[in-house]
């Protein structure tokens, strides 16, 4: 705790005072190399109600490197800034015991995310923001009514999740759970989802959907999944019903989708409704793996389509499957970047994509969910249509207009790294279940 | 050699060849032929080391030991044969689209395509099997969508989403066999109770159906044959249908006997039906090439059947249709791809007298065509005639029916001479010329060649294929 989450929160002060110098990028990524290390080496002091495992290492490490390309792909000074926030406040998050450390983390990940949307340079971006900060205070407001009621049962904030506990508790940790899913876009609290991430620069959406959204996904199961397993009667329905409303909702309605920010918008809601299945099949040993495996291929994936976005909007000011056309032709590099990540997000094999749907669909049917597993191999298989047509645009089709070639270096490098990780979770899955056991 | 390499080093080596620019379209081809070749060779090298029956052990790679999930590569007689008929297509291929537009990008898809594919027919982990069996699908994706004709990329978009389909159904069979049993490995599922096998045999079944394809899943496969360029249509009816067919004999037939005993009228009845109703579709179709996919699935129709009597001399018969199967239609497509091409028209009324324009191109046309029809002296009369003996002794009498299918073949076929071949040279024909590439020459005259090889000397092809199920035989042998 005290090791990459102390250097994370020291470089982003830090950061504040060397902004308009040329200092800023190269402090911001030697921190967070340096608490890659601190990670990797384990050197950590738990403080009270935090704990550490094998499981939030491993993400925590991952977290760094998504976070390496995510900062030499940017080329602002607030936003590194807030990055490094952000980071800071992820780790607290993953690595919180008890339900007090959660909140206060929880919370500190959210606001930092409005700080980061709310840098408006258009209508849209405004329309975006506020729509996520309006979903953001409903969504704080009935975390902490969870939180009372949970009090109000006998719960004691400063200590893990009591197991038995009564009626008002429980019901109580229910309505928590709701509020924590409003951040993880699950239906229907997912309505601001997908305007958020289409309107707000592509960069930030990368950090909003690839990694705070991932953050805590993983830090709510970590927290959640002992209470939920221990109410399986009530647990289980409910999460499945959410799990499926979610993903086939999600996709659907991305079928329909003309601008490819918001097809990935709504792609990533149908991978929350996924990740849902992880919670649902909770009373299986392997849904903590799963989780785990999607978390992490969702946070390469879902940030290189969006710093893609970002490259593409910025570059040739392309928003919609019409302009996409025949960038294969035009742009190598950037094309076929974006059409490994799409067929990882895809479900292809060889790809992390993959390997993260498998295990938590075999997590479903391990825990007797076949028929909720059929459900979502067979949206896995529509989503196919969008993530093929998208890939048939970039490829199949002629351009109609030039566009420049040429990159820009680091980017490339950025979008390297997050290739590297794609491909190396799509073929090397020991790690993961090494981890996946000590969640 | 490490069979790891046979089965990265294409991916891995596809993805430089990518790199290497347009212009060195020549070398990128090169380095295909030279890797087919080696496969080839490699395989025929496997053939030598295989025990009389059982499999021959590669090794398992990049274990998980939480997952019980590991590569395990082992290959029987069965796989080996699938390996050398995959080699040797993917260089007919190769020959065959000498000529093709955007060399580097093409070649280097073909390149990828070898790695997955060998190791759909290597694996013996279910859940590597699947991946390598997805994986397929991404190279030929892009073949049919970027090289194929006017209509490609709703072919390209329905092919990806049909199998893909499919392809969820296989996962979710194999994560139950999983879950009920312990074990990824093919060889130890089948002496384990299952405890739903009824769900997973239909899973699995219909999974495999849409990859063969058996009615009604089948639809897909015409407008991929028609879209698709020539030489990729000779991939799909080789390569990607007799995966599924292998899948099905591995997978449904030997790994859940008991099963499929049970539902062996299902695969009858749905073989049957593919039998004629793509023979009657056949029949129907002016469209050159929608004739030969036609054909082609009734010739899966055929397999299927074979497959349904579940019996030693059946599946031989299968195996042998299926590789003779796979040497008949591809002349066909190549021949209609390049009428196509030089004449600008699928429409057979608008061909007509081609023996007059061209008599080598019609001569092979008409052996292939022949022997698709299952003329004595061909493959595919030992094929259909094996597999109506087998049938015939499994099921009874009745099933003499399947010899009408011959009929029916004998009609499209025969039509399609007196239309294309014979008859009054048509205005089209007049205009075209109908010069061809040397080396594409030689990829038909090598096809015709195994056709009537392997059609006078069946023993030199039954003599593996009967290993391959040597562990069905009954005792006292056939």
């Amino acid at each position: 705790m005290l090791g990459s989450f102390t250097l994370l929160f020291l470089a982003a002060l830090v950061s504040l005072a060397l902004h308009r110098t040329k200092w800023l990028k190269p402090v911001a990524l030697a921190a967070v190399l340096g608490a890659l290390v601190l990670t990797y080496l384990g050197s950590t002091i738990a403080l009270n109600g935090f704990e550490n495992s094998e499981a939030v290492r491993l993400f925590t490490m991952i977290l760094e490197i998504v976070l390496l390309a995510l900062l030499l792909h940017e080329e602002e000074d607030q936003t590194i800034t807030q990055t490094l926030f952000i980071a800071a406040a992820s780790v607290a998050l993953l690595q919180s015991h008890t339900l007090l450390t959660f909140i206060i983390s929880f919370e500190a990940v959210s606001i930092i995310s409005f700080v980061l949307v709310s840098h408006i340079k258009t209508p849209a971006q405004a329309e975006g923001a506020v729509k996520m900060f309006i979903a953001g205070a409903i969504a704080t407001g009935i975390l902490l009514l969870g939180a009372a009621l949970y009090l109000v049962g006998g719960g004691k904030l400063d200590a893990p999740l009591a197991l038995e506990t009564n009626m008002l508790s429980t019901a109580g940790l229910f309505v928590m759970l709701l509020g924590l899913f409003y951040k993880l876009t699950i239906v229907p609290m997912h309505g601001w989802a997908a305007d958020t991430y289409a309107l707000v620069r592509h960069s930030h959406a990368a950090i909003l959907t690839g990694l705070a959204k991932t953050v805590v996904a993983v830090a709510t199961f970590r927290l959640f999944a002992p209470f939920l397993a221990d109410h399986l009667t009530m647990s289980v329905p409910m999460m499945a019903t959410l799990a499926v409303i979610t993903m086939t909702l999600g996709n659907f309605l991305a079928l329909f989708q003309k601008r490819i920010a918001r097809i990935l918008a709504y792609s990533s809601i149908a991978h929350a409704g996924y990740m849902l299945l992880a919670f649902a099949a909770v009373k299986s040993g392997y849904a903590y793996t799963g989780l785990l495996y999607m978390a992490i291929a969702y946070i390469f994936m879902q940030s290189a389509v969006f710093l893609l976005l970002d490259i593409l909007r910025k570059k040739y000011d392309i928003q919609t499957l019409e302009e996409i056309k025949g960038l294969a032709k035009q742009n190598k590099a950037l094309a076929f970047f974006f059409t490994v990540q799409i067929f990882s997000l895809a479900g292809i094999p060889l790809l992390a994509g993959f390997l993260g749907k498998a295990v938590v669909f075999y997590a479903g049917v391990d825990a007797g969910l076949w028929l909720v597993v059929l459900i979502a191999l067979l949206n896995s298989a529509l989503s196919v249509g969008y993530y093929a047509w998208i890939v048939k645009h970039l490829y199949f089709d002629e351009s109609e207009k030039a566009l420049e070639a040429g990159q820009n270096r680091l980017q490339m490098i950025s979008q390297s790294i997050l290739l590297a990780g794609t491909l190396f979770f799509g073929i090397f899955a020991s790690v993961v279940f090494a981890a996946g056991n000590h969640f | 050699m490490n069979p790891l390499y046979l089965i990265f080093g294409p991916i891995i080596l596809s993805a430089l060849t990518a790199l290497m620019g347009e212009k060195r379209g020549g070398t990128v081809r090169t380095i295909a032929l030279l890797l087919f070749t080696g496969m080839l060779f490699y395989s025929l090298e496997l053939l030598s080391l295989l025990p009389a029956t059982g499999y021959l052990d590669l090794g398992s790679y990049l274990p998980v030991a939480q997952f019980n999930f590991e590569l395990s590569l082992k290959v029987d007689h069965l796989s080996v044969i699938m390996l050398i008929l995959t080699s040797l297509l993917l260089i007919l291929v190769t020959l065959s689209s000498w000529t093709m537009k955007q060399a580097t990008a093409y070649f280097s898809l073909l390149i990828l395509f070898a790695g997955p594919i060998s190791g759909v027919f290597m694996s013996t982990d279910l859940l590597w099997f699947f991946i390598f069996w997805e994986l397929t699908l991404v190279p030929m994706y892009f073949l049919v969508g970027v090289w194929g004709a006017e209509g490609r990329i709703y072919a390209a978009v329905k092919f990806f989403l049909y199998t893909h389909v499919a392809s969820m159904l296989i996962l979710l069979a194999f994560f139950l066999i999983y879950k009920e049993t312990g074990t990824f490995d093919i060889t130890l599922v089948k002496e384990s109770m299952l405890a739903s096998p009824v769900l997973i045999w239909w899973l699995l079944f219909v999974g495999f159906a849409v990859k063969m394809p058996i009615f009604p899943f089948h639809t897909w496969l015409p407008d991929a044959h028609v879209q698709a360029p020539a030489p990729i249509s000779v991939l799909l009816a080789g390569v990607l249908l007799k995966m599924g067919a292998y899948a099905m004999i591995r997978m449904v037939v030997l790994m859940m006997p008991e099963q499929s005993e049970n539902f062996a009228w299902v695969i009858l009845v749905l073989g049957l039906v593919t039998l004629f109703y793509a023979g009657f579709m056949a029949l129907y179709e002016t469209h050159l090439k929608k004739m030969v996919a036609y054909s082609s699935i009734s010739h899966m129709g055929l397999v299927t059947v074979a497959i349904a009597t579940l019996s030693y001399s059946g599946l031989s018969a299968a195996l042998f249709e299926m590789i003779g199967h796979a040497l008949i239609i591809s002349p066909l497509f190549l021949i209609a791809g390049f009428l196509h091409h030089k004449t600008g028209s699928w429409q057979m009324g608008d061909m007509g007298g081609l023996m007059q324009k061209a008599p080598y191109l019609s001569a092979l046309f008409v052996l292939a065509g022949l022997a698709a029809l299952g003329l004595p002296g061909t493959m595919g009369f030992i094929g259909e005639l094996t597999i109506l003996i087998a049938s015939i002794k499994t099921y009874g009498f009745w099933l003499i029916v399947v010899a009408l299918a011959s009929m029916i073949g004998a009609g499209y076929i025969i039509w399609t001479f007196r239309r294309v071949i014979y008859g009054e040279m048509s205005e089209t024909v007049k205009k075209s010329d109908f010069g061809m590439n040397r080396v594409e020459f030689a990829a038909l005259v090598i096809f015709a060649l195994l056709i009537i090889g392997f059609g006078l000397y069946p023993s030199a092809l039954f003599d593996v294929i009967n290993s391959a199920f040597a562990s069905l035989a009954p005792q006292g042998g056939l």
